[in-house]
Formats: C-alpha cells, sequence, structure tokens
C-alpha cells in the first residue's frame, strides 16, 4: 500500500512533465490537425542548447532553462516554416513525413554537432529529499511539478483571458470561421507553434534537469509520451492534456515497480491502444467528428 | 459600393466563375440566386478572399480587395456569414461576438455593440455563456450573422442564410434582414429560397454556371421563371 | 557482381515489402505507423520454422506470411470504426506493443548442444538455414526479387480489378462508398490482411538474409520509414514505394562519403520534395499522364504496323 502511494506520488510528479509536452502537441494539433512528429526532437535540440551552455560555460539551471526553450522555439519555428506553412490543405499526411524527415534531420544534426551518447545537464536541486512519514518526495520532484503546474495554469490563461488565445481557440474551433472574423491565421499559427514550443522546452528543460543528463533518444521519448498523453487525456483538450500526462505518470510509475522497466512501457501502450478502442475522444476530449483528423 | 468585375475563379481545373461582373448598391439589398453549383459560393468565398481569383477585380469603394489576405478584406469592411453558419463551437455566443470584432480595440464600443446584438437578437440575450454547438439552427444562424455585424462592415456578406431552417425561422431571419437594411447596412445576399429572397430584395441577379443571366429588379421577372431558373437553371430551347 | 550490391540490392527488395504494405493501406485511406510490426511477427515466425522446427524455406515463408497476415486481421477487426490520426496511434501503439512482446519472448531449444531460438533483447541468432544449405547471395538475392516480382504483379493486377477500384474508392470517401454498397468494413479488415502478409513475406526473407533478428530493429523509425517510401516515390503507382525505397536506400547508401550527412541532408530534401509533390514523385496525376502517353504510343505503333504496304483498301 504504501508503495502504491509512493509510486502515485512519483508518478504525479513526472506526470506533470508528461502533461506540459502533451499540451504543446495538443496545442500544435488543435491549430493544424496535423501530427508533428518533430515536436520531440525540436526539444531535445534545445536541450542540447541547454548543456552546451551548462558544459562549457558553466551556467546555472536558470540560463540553461532559458536556452533550452530558445533552441525549442527556433527549432519548432524551423519546422513549422518547413513542413506545414507551405503546405496545401489536403496534405496532412505529406506534413506528417516531412516533419518525421525533419526529426530524423534534427537528430542527426544534434549527433554530429555532440556525438557523445550522454550529456550532464545541471540538477534542480541537491538538498536530500523530503519526508512525509513513510513517503519520500524528491525535492527536485517537486519543482518540477508546481513549476508544470504554474506552466498549464499560465496556458490556461492565455487561452481563455487574452485576445490572442480567443483566436487561437476560434482557428481551433473553425479555421475558416476565424478567418471571416478577421483573424490573421498564419502570424497565429506560426506563434502557437512557438509558444507550444516553448512550453515543450520548459518541459524538456525540467525532465533533462532532474534526469540530469540529455540523450539523442531523448526526442522520440518526449514525442511518444506527449502523444500518449494527448490521445488518453483527449485530442484537443487542453485540461485533457494534463490529466492525461498524471494518469500516465501514474500508471508507469506503478507498471516500473511492480514489473519493470519493459512491462512499464507496455502498459503505457496498451493502456492508450484501449483507450483508442473503446473511448478514442480520451477521457476529456470532443467525440472524434467523422471528417475530422483528414485522411489520405 | 461593391463593384466586381470579369471575375474568373477556378476551382481544380473547372472554372466556376466564368467572368462575373455585378454591383452592388449602397444601402440597398441585392440577391443573387441560382441552382445549386451555379457558383454562388465560390463568388462570396472570393470576394472574401478565402479563394483567389484568376482574373478579374473587386473594388469596395474603389479600393481593390483581389490579392488581399481575408483578414485584410475584413478590415476594409467585409464581413461574410457563411454557408453553414461556422460558429465557433466551443465558444460561449459572448466569445462568438468578441471574436467578430477581433480586429477591433475600442472596448467601449465593442461593448456598446454587444448590447445592440442581444437587443437585436433576444433569443441570443438569453443565451449569452451557452456554447455555441448546442445552440439551435436557426439561433447559430442568427450568431453567425451577429458575429459578422461586430465588425461594422460597410458590407454584409450572406450565404444562404436560410438553409436547412424551418420556415417560421426563415421569416424571423430575413425580417433581421430587412431591418438591418433600414438602419443602413448594405446587404449581398446568395440564396435558394427564391420566393423570400425576392420579399426583401431591391435588386436581384440570377447565376447559372458561373455566370450572371439576369439582373434587375423583383417584378421584371415572373416570380415562377425566377423561381424555375433558380432552382432548375434556364430551360434551353427544346428542338 | 560484387557482395556489396547484392547486399544492398537484397536490402531494397526486403525493404519494399514493407513499403508496399503500408502503400495498400494508404490506398484505402488509412495511414499507418505498425505495418513493421507485421514484418517482425514474419521474421520470428519463418525463422523460428527454419532454425527451430527444420521446415523448409518455402514452408517457413509461407508459415511467416500466414501468421503476420492472420494478426493483421486480428488487429484491423478492433480499430476498424477508427480513422486518420486515430487509426495512425492505434497502428503505432500496437507495433510498440509487438515489439516490446518480442523483447520478452523466450523460446529456445537445444539443437546439437546449441540453444537455438528468440532470446528476448538479445534477439534471435543463427538462422543460418541458407548458409546450411549452401544457398549463395546471389541465389537468395534472386528468390527475393521473385518473390517481389510476384507480389508486385499482384499489386499491378489488384489495382486494375474491382477490388482495386473499391479500395480506391473507400479512401476518398468512405461513407459514399459505404452508399455504393460497398461492404466497407470487411474490404478494409482484408486490405489489412493482404497488407500484413505483405510485410510478414518481407520479414521472413529479412530473418534468413541477415540470420539474426532482434526487437530493436522492428521500432517506430521503420515504421515511419515505410510510410514515407510511400509518399516519396508516389502513391499513383506500386512502384512507388519502391521507387522511395530505391531513392533512400540504393542512393544514399552508395553516396559513402555522404554517410554522416545522410539524414541530414535525405530529411531535408524529403520536406522540399513533399512540399511541392505532396503525392510523391510518381503520383495520381504523373501516372495517368504516363498511362496516356504509353496508349498514344502504342495506338500509334499498332497503327504503323498494321499500314498495308502499297494500295489501302
Amino acid at each position: 500500500m504504501i508503495d502504491l502511494v509512493q509510486n502515485t506520488i512519483d508518478g504525479v510528479m513526472i506526470g506533470s512533465s508528461y502533461g506540459l509536452l502533451a499540451l504543446g502537441f495538443t496545442l500544435i494539433f488543435g491549430v493544424m490537425r496535423r501530427l508533428d512528429l518533430a515536436y520531440g526532437p525540436s526539444i531535445m535540440i534545445g536541450g542540447y542548447f541547454g548543456t552546451v551552455l551548462y558544459l562549457y560555460y558553466g551556467a546555472g539551471p536558470l540560463a540553461v532553462a532559458s536556452a533550452v526553450v530558445l533552441g525549442a522555439v527556433i527549432a519548432g519555428i524551423y519546422v513549422e516554416r518547413l513542413c506545414f506553412a507551405p503546405m496545401k490543405a489536403g496534405a496532412a499526411i505529406a506534413s506528417m513525413v516531412s516533419s518525421f524527415a525533419i526529426w530524423m534531420q534534427l537528430e542527426q544534426a544534434a549527433i554530429l554537432v555532440l556525438p557523445r551518447h550522454t550529456y550532464p545537464f545541471p540538477p534542480l536541486a541537491t538538498v536530500a529529499p523530503l519526508e512525509f512519514g513513510p513517503f519520500l518526495v524528491r525535492v527536485d520532484h517537486l519543482i518540477m511539478l508546481v513549476c508544470a503546474l504554474a506552466l498549464a495554469a499560465a496556458v490556461h490563461l492565455a487561452l481563455y483571458h487574452t485576445r490572442f488565445g480567443l483566436a487561437l481557440r476560434a482557428i481551433i474551433g473553425s479555421p475558416v470561421a476565424a478567418h471571416l472574423v478577421g483573424i490573421n491565421v498564419r502570424t497565429a499559427v506560426l506563434l502557437t507553434f512557438a509558444g507550444a514550443s516553448a512550453v515543450g522546452g520548459a518541459a524538456g528543460f525540467l525532465v533533462l534537469a532532474v534526469d540530469q543528463q540529455v540523450t539523442p533518444m531523448f526526442g522520440m521519448w518526449a514525442t511518444l509520451k506527449g502523444l500518449i498523453a494527448m490521445m488518453i487525456g483527449g485530442l484537443g483538450s487542453v485540461p485533457g492534456a494534463v490529466v492525461g500526462g498524471l494518469l500516465l505518470g501514474i500508471v508507469e510509475a506503478n507498471s516500473q515497480w511492480y514489473f519493470g522497466p519493459q512491462i512499464r512501457d507496455l502498459v503505457a501502450y496498451v493502456v492508450l491502444f484501449a483507450f483508442l478502442v473503446v473511448r478514442p475522444r480520451g477521457l476529456l476530449g470532443r467525440a472524434p467528428e467523422p471528417a475530422m483528423p483528414p485522411k489520405a | 459600393m461593391l463593384d466586381i468585375s470579369d471575375l474568373v475563379t477556378a476551382y481544380g481545373k473547372i472554372d466556376a466563375l466564368k467572368g462575373v461582373s455585378l454591383q452592388v448598391e449602397t444601402g440597398k439589398i441585392t440577391c443573387l440566386l441560382g441552382p445549386n453549383g451555379a457558383g454562388k459560393t465560390t463568388l462570396m468565398m472570393t470576394i472574401a478572399g478565402l479563394l483567389h481569383p484568376r482574373r478579374g477585380s473587386i473594388r469596395l469603394a474603389g479600393t481593390e480587395l483581389v490579392g488581399l489576405s481575408p483578414a485584410r478584406i475584413v478590415a476594409h469592411g467585409i464581413a461574410l456569414v457563411p454557408e453553414n453558419r461556422l460558429v465557433f463551437p466551443q465558444m460561449s455566443v459572448r466569445e462568438n461576438l468578441l471574436a467578430g470584432a477581433y480586429q477591433r480595440n475600442d472596448k467601449v464600443s465593442i461593448d456598446a455593440d454587444l448590447k445592440r446584438m442581444y437587443a437585436l437578437f433576444p433569443r441570443l440575450n438569453e443565451r449569452t455563456e451557452q456554447l455555441a454547438g448546442t445552440l439551435s439552427g436557426g439561433e447559430q444562424q442568427m450568431l453567425a450573422v451577429a458575429r459578422a455585424l461586430m465588425s461594422r462592415p460597410r458590407v454584409l456578406l450572406m450565404d444562404e442564410p436560410s438553409l436547412g431552417l424551418a420556415p417560421l425561422v426563415v421569416t424571423e431571419i430575413f425580417n433581421i434582414v430587412r431591418d438591418l437594411n433600414r438602419d443602413g447596412t448594405t446587404i449581398f445576399l446568395v440564396e435558394q429560397n427564391a420566393h423570400m429572397a425576392l420579399q426583401v430584395a431591391h435588386r436581384f441577379l440570377l447565376m447559372e454556371q458561373g455566370r450572371i443571366t439576369f439582373r434587375g429588379m423583383p417584378g421584371q421577372l415572373a416570380e415562377d421563371e425566377v423561381i424555375q431558373r433558380a432552382y432548375l437553371g434556364t430551360r434551353r430551347a427544346a428542338g | 557482381m560484387d557482395d556489396y550490391l547484392i547486399g544492398v540490392l537484397s536490402n531494397i527488395g526486403v525493404i519494399s515489402f514493407v513499403a508496399l504494405s503500408a502503400y495498400l493501406l494508404l490506398l484505402t485511406g488509412e495511414i499507418s505507423f505498425g505495418q513493421q510490426a507485421f514484418f517482425a511477427i514474419g521474421a520470428y515466425a519463418a525463422g523460428i520454422a527454419t532454425a527451430l522446427w527444420g521446415w523448409s524455406l518455402a514452408a517457413a515463408l509461407v508459415w511467416g506470411a500466414a501468421v503476420s497476415g492472420g494478426a493483421a486481421l486480428l488487429v484491423g477487426v478492433p480499430t476498424l470504426r477508427l480513422h486518420g490520426l486515430y487509426f495512425a496511434i492505434a497502428t503505432l501503439a500496437f507495433a510498440e506493443m509487438v515489439r516490446i512482446l518480442f523483447e520478452l519472448f523466450r523460446y529456445q531449444i537445444s539443437i546439437d548442444g546449441e540453444l537455438i531460438g528468440p532470446n528476448g533483447t538479445d534477439g534471435f541468432r543463427n538462422i543460418r538455414y541458407i548458409f546450411d544449405h549452401n544457398i549463395d547471395a546471389f541465389q537468395f538475392l534472386l528468390l527475393i526479387y521473385s518473390l517481389l516480382a510476384a507480389a508486385m504483379l499482384g499489386l499491378l493486377l489488384l489495382e486494375r480489378s474491382r477490388l482495386g477500384v473499391i479500395f480506391r474508392m473507400i479512401g476518398q470517401d468512405e461513407t459514399l462508398a459505404e452508399l455504393q454498397g460497398i461492404p466497407v468494413a470487411r474490404r478494409k479488415v482484408l486490405a489489412a490482411g493482404i497488407a500484413g502478409t505483405l510485410a510478414g513475406i518481407g520479414g521472413g526473407l529479412y530473418a534468413h538474409l541477415t540470420t539474426y533478428v532482434e526487437p530493436r530493429i522492428f521500432d517506430i523509425m521503420l515504421g515511419v520509414h515505410s510510410l514515407a517510401y510511400g509518399l516519396i516515390g508516389g502513391l499513383g503507382t506500386a512502384f512507388g514505394p519502391l521507387l522511395g525505397v530505391l531513392i533512400d536506400i540504393g542512393l544514399l547508401e552508395s553516396i559513402r562519403a555522404l554517410a554522416g550527412y545522410r539524414m541530414i541532408i535525405f530529411g531535408g530534401l524529403v520536406a522540399l520534395l513533399l512540399i511541392v509533390r505532396p503525392r510523391g514523385l510518381l503520383d495520381e496525376m504523373v501516372v495517368h499522364k504516363i498511362g496516356r502517353g504509353w496508349r498514344r504510343v502504342s495506338l500509334w505503333a499498332r497503327r504503323s504496323s498494321l499500314k498495308p504496304r502499297g494500295n489501302s483498301a
């Protein structure tokens, strides 16, 4: 029982990062109706910016975090300009395959510049874990949770209480009508990509700092976690992304504890598959319309 | 007010508009009638900037609109109430209206306009916080019109406002159209429901297969001929 | 032919099966990131058949194709109601589940004092059939390409057949197809089954070509690559995916000097290509034009050959 609760606590912590990753993914999907497979790799590029700053200039966590966010945004804009902006309306798979091609491009570019298998990241905290009765809570985990929740709240605020957020929700609701009310959709989409990449970058920094390392495999890992959390929580749902992330974190932490890392990954996919077959809209998403998302 | 000349818009390889020329007079209601597939929606989409014509010009009070982005066309004073309404389903009635005023930043007069819309459309007033996707067809149509009006357009375009609505609701909508025009709004209206359209129109045009085949005033053509041509197109001389 | 070239060509041939597999599903309008699962199942099944059960290669390949085809049918049913993105992600999830299951899968038999068989993450070694039976690399290459040619023939015939038209109709608009009386669900499951079988044949060949498979090979990269080949080469014809494989493996493998930058160049080129040709090089329009050109040429040739010498009647 104690293990279950401890695992759940740990799961919630890491899950908050999954939620942030899913959040960025959801925003991009919401305005584009297309999957950006280069999302995780963009964040990885940010991670590499960060590690360079840390390794060669000894920068502190805040500076490294800014570098990660900056790198992710630059990579994200690159992906948007190349894979999404120039594509016409019906070319959804072309965009996805194009983003996959850039995923591989970014991964190889990163390996060429920094060829080692792993690079260090500054820790978030170096104090001993806190004790709450029989439960241990790592301080860096706690920082991660607080930052993630704060960011999610900030995104929510931006979406529901700013003019730009209104434009975003309009585009998500009906891209054609958004044009008709005078929203500059192309610019809004570009800014959304940048914003989503920034959120992803922040999530990436938190995870990498807790892990204290960055590897070239981080790109695929981040994309997968974000994707699974997004689908479980509900495609296109902002609160869903957070809930999906937390749920994924909890499920993973417990699976890993009781059954090991392979079963942990297996369970994540089984849960995802089960959701898709039984309730594709996820926990909080809208029921999928037959016409959406676009087919081949 | 709106001067369209020799407009050619392609749909894939086919020309949906084959050289359309027409004028929309300031302060009047102009109706465009025609059968399905004649090109009416293509024309509306082209004026609004969602489609780019291959040739021709669209002038609003002398300013050329062809080549501008949809957002800039809204800025110049065109607002389109699209076919199928296209409200923002996950946003409330109030948010939909605010979206309509997106390009404006004079908060005080936006609020005044909001109140004006609620007064004009009492059914919306009862539902300001309701999600637009849960409104009935007629309510969504009113919302779409009100949303378009929030940008204070010089020309209001309406694409088949009666589509899919019950007759009572259609009458309500057309009463609103008449009232709006009395307050000074220039309206360019595309319709299949020739009967209702002819009751409000000052001038009307017939479009068949991408061309304007008649322009005049209600009464110049016998109503049944109009209805026939609006639904079926001109019968080609037999034999 | 030198060994290196044989190796590259064999690789191209085998990977083409997975590319064709993803392409077939794309025709019915569904994106699959998971055909590598059936590639894996075919590889393991066929490998087990020859290495552990002593079957002949032919029997093993049939067995591998059958198992993967069956698995595809099984998975096709629950995912029927899913479309577009949801279906794509379901295929991804399924393929990863299969890969992880192979990481946990152990089935070893002692043969001549050696432990042979799949051993989880360590993989499945010693699938030595072609060596034990003195089939040299060139002969195996011929086998791969004869099977590939047969598969291509089947697909090209399919495309001209009523079933092929039905698949493309489903791909364009399912509701419309349903209204025409097409049993859409059954046809889609059929397409999934055929696609899975294709991938399974490729897998069986792959296992014997490389004599060693491990779960790591059958990852998402392979899956998205398979899809990409069709997108690059063109979705208008079954030759499209082949062209895609040829371009990726053939062209870039042979430019040794660029090896370290291969993905950077290739990735960028693919992205640029897709901007101008979102349905690939040999897309439906190009194929249509080639078809017209071909008909014109053959009509001209027939007319010229029919012209009688001397007076015409």
